[in-house]
């Protein structure tokens, strides 16, 4: 529109409803991540790569919505939250979606055999990292009433209630990894799909365990205003 | 050929009315727009309703001053102050279409008072009167209330919305206390509109003023010609400004909608009341950095702060420049 003066300008670029819409892409990730696990489970191979791929578009849009981010978030903005804490965590939280591709492709390296014990293992430390990475989303989708209230006193609480449950759950996904070493560190199974399975245990422990920095980051930016 | 330039002018300070009511006006009450406190019609009315109120009624202080409280305009012969007058007028009106078409964020005021300090010059070249003659220390004050409207409308609306924020966001569901605010924002907005009316009107109709008004006090009816070419401006193209400029701040919740104009129209009115022409839209840009310190706002972007300091500081000397060049020719010729 021409001959046009407007003050619009001084409105910038918030990041706040890309933030929790990367958050939310993380959780889809897992859930497509605990599919996947489910058709290896049951030899659907194809399906194994499909979801792989699928996984692979989200963790490309993700990675979209940060660069979106991180090419607006300017010095000469003036946000609630400092602007280093606040990359600072889009970082962490993007790593939760970065080792889900890491581990959707892993599943595809090779077809190991394994029994039913440890398939019922790796779907109890799934479900325990699909509740992690929820409560965290949570935890995030209270950004925009932060916003709304002007970060009232209550609403910091509400959302940070979440931190320690978050950091809680990622203590129980330890334990269970660190059971699911065990097993297959005791197994008489092929020593490379032993190799491949803890690999995939490591990396499904790193998802768990960024959510619970990024839940960390959260708060250090909620809290360091 | 006095009455032609007469008219002339009447006729450009008329279309720099309607600029303003077209862009300025619909710029301070497009935050009403973005959060759908009302309906674009109901702004549209609103608007030209209260700023031709405001105009009308509160609009003599400052066009005191911009008529008479530059150049000394009792020292020169009456011809030099319509022709003085009209060099001013087309000097801001062609500087204000301009800047427009390049979205310069460049004030009104700026322009007019710019445009008559250029006047003052160009009598005192020709040795009509003494630099010394031109009333620097009022263009001192003015220069200074320019600086500090945005300072007082970021503090007073930092101030309304910790205030809101404190006894209000903190206590009640954040959705009851918008939903009180809804109201609350369309008082804001008339008294807003009304505030620009007051303040802004004299960038139009102070030259006309200076003419009509040479000897004692100016017809009535100027100030109301004013407040018409606004309202008229607001009506005619002011609905798109606003529309445009609404969609982009829907972040501007009724909370933070009602901190910036109220902190915006009361330093106007103040402003208004001591005479002193201001850039409402300056003044709403520091409102919203305040509202925005406060932690009210999502972003803030604070670059905006470069370019207006930047239009300031282009703006006085080219509308004076292109006065003085225009004053020349109108000497010269006619």
């Amino acid at each position: 529109m021409k001959f046009f003066r407007s003050i619009t300008e001084i409105f910038g670029y918030s990041p706040f409803n890309a933030l929790s819409k990367h958050a939310k892409l993380c959780g889809r990730a897992i859930g497509l991540l605990q599919q996947q696990f489910e058709a290896y489970r049951r030899c659907d191979f194809e399906e194994v790569e499909r979801l792989r791929d699928e996984i692979d578009e989200l963790e490309h849009h993700a990675d979209q919505i940060k660069e979106e981010i991180r090419g607006n978030v300017s010095k000469s903005l003036m946000m609630p939250v400092d602007r280093h804490d606040l990359l600072e965590f889009l970082k962490v939280q993007d790593d939760i979606i970065n080792y889900c591709e890491h581990v959707g492709h892993m599943l595809t390296f090779r077809r190991v055999k394994a029994p039913k014990e440890i398939w019922d293992e790796f779907e109890v430390l799934l479900s325990k990292i699909m509740e992690t990475v929820n409560e965290y989303e949570e935890m995030v989708e209270h950004i925009s009433r932060l916003i709304e209230t002007s970060f009232s006193k209550k609403e910091v609480k509400d959302a940070l209630e979440h931190v320690p449950i978050v950091e809680k759950l990622e203590h129980e996904c330890d334990q269970i990894q660190i059971g699911l070493h065990t097993k297959l560190f005791n197994s008489d199974l092929n020593p490379i799909d032993v190799h491949l399975m803890v690999e995939w245990v490591v990396h499904l422990g790193h998802i768990a365990n960024s959510a619970a920095r990024a839940a960390d980051r959260f708060r250090i930016m909620i809290l360091g205003r | 050929m006095i009455e032609i330039l007469t008219i002339a002018a009447i006729a450009i300070g008329f279309y720099v009315a309607w600029n303003i009511g077209a862009n300025d006006a619909a710029n301070s009450m497009a935050t009403s727009y973005g959060s759908k406190a009302l309906t674009l019609k109901q702004i549209v009315i609103i608007a030209s309703v209260l700023e031709f109120l405001g105009a009308s009624i509160f609009g003599h202080r400052v066009t005191y001053t911009v008529a008479k409280g530059i150049v000394p305009i009792e020292l020169l012969s009456h011809d030099l102050v319509i022709f003085g007058a009209l060099s001013a007028l087309i000097s801001a009106g062609f500087w204000i279409t301009v800047a427009t078409y390049y979205r310069l964020p460049i004030s009104t005021t700026h322009s007019i008072v710019g445009a008559m300090l250029g006047f003052g010059l160009a009598a005192a070249s020709q040795r009509y009167i003494t630099v010394e003659q031109i009333k620097w220390g009022v263009l001192l004050k003015i220069v200074f209330s320019w600086v500090l409207s945005p300072l007082i409308g970021a503090f007073l609306a930092f101030v309304v919305f910790s205030l809101i924020r404190i006894t209000l966001l903190e206590r009640f569901r954040s959705e009851s206390v918008e939903s009180v605010f809804r109201y609350l924002q369309v008082l804001t907005a008339c008294y807003m509109a009304f505030a620009h009316g007051s303040n802004d009107v004299a960038n139009a109709v102070g030259p006309i003023t200076a003419m009509l008004g040479y000897k004692g006090g100016a017809p009535y009816w100027v100030l109301v010609i004013g407040g018409l070419g606004i309202a008229v401006g607001v009506a005619t193209w002011g609905y798109r400004v606003i529309e445009t400029v609404g969609r982009h701040i829907t972040e501007l919740t009724y909370t933070r909608g009602f901190s910036a104009e109220f902190a915006t129209a009361t330093t106007v009115l103040a402003a208004s009341s001591l005479g002193m022409p201001i850039s409402t839209t300056h003044t709403i840009v520091g409102s919203v950095i305040g509202v925005g310190l406060a932690g009210g706002l999502a972003s803030v972007n604070l670059k905006v702060v470069y370019r207006i300091i930047l239009s300031w500081i282009i703006t006085v000397p080219i509308a004076a420049a292109l006065t003085i060049s225009i004053y020349t020719v109108l000497v010269a010729f006619v």
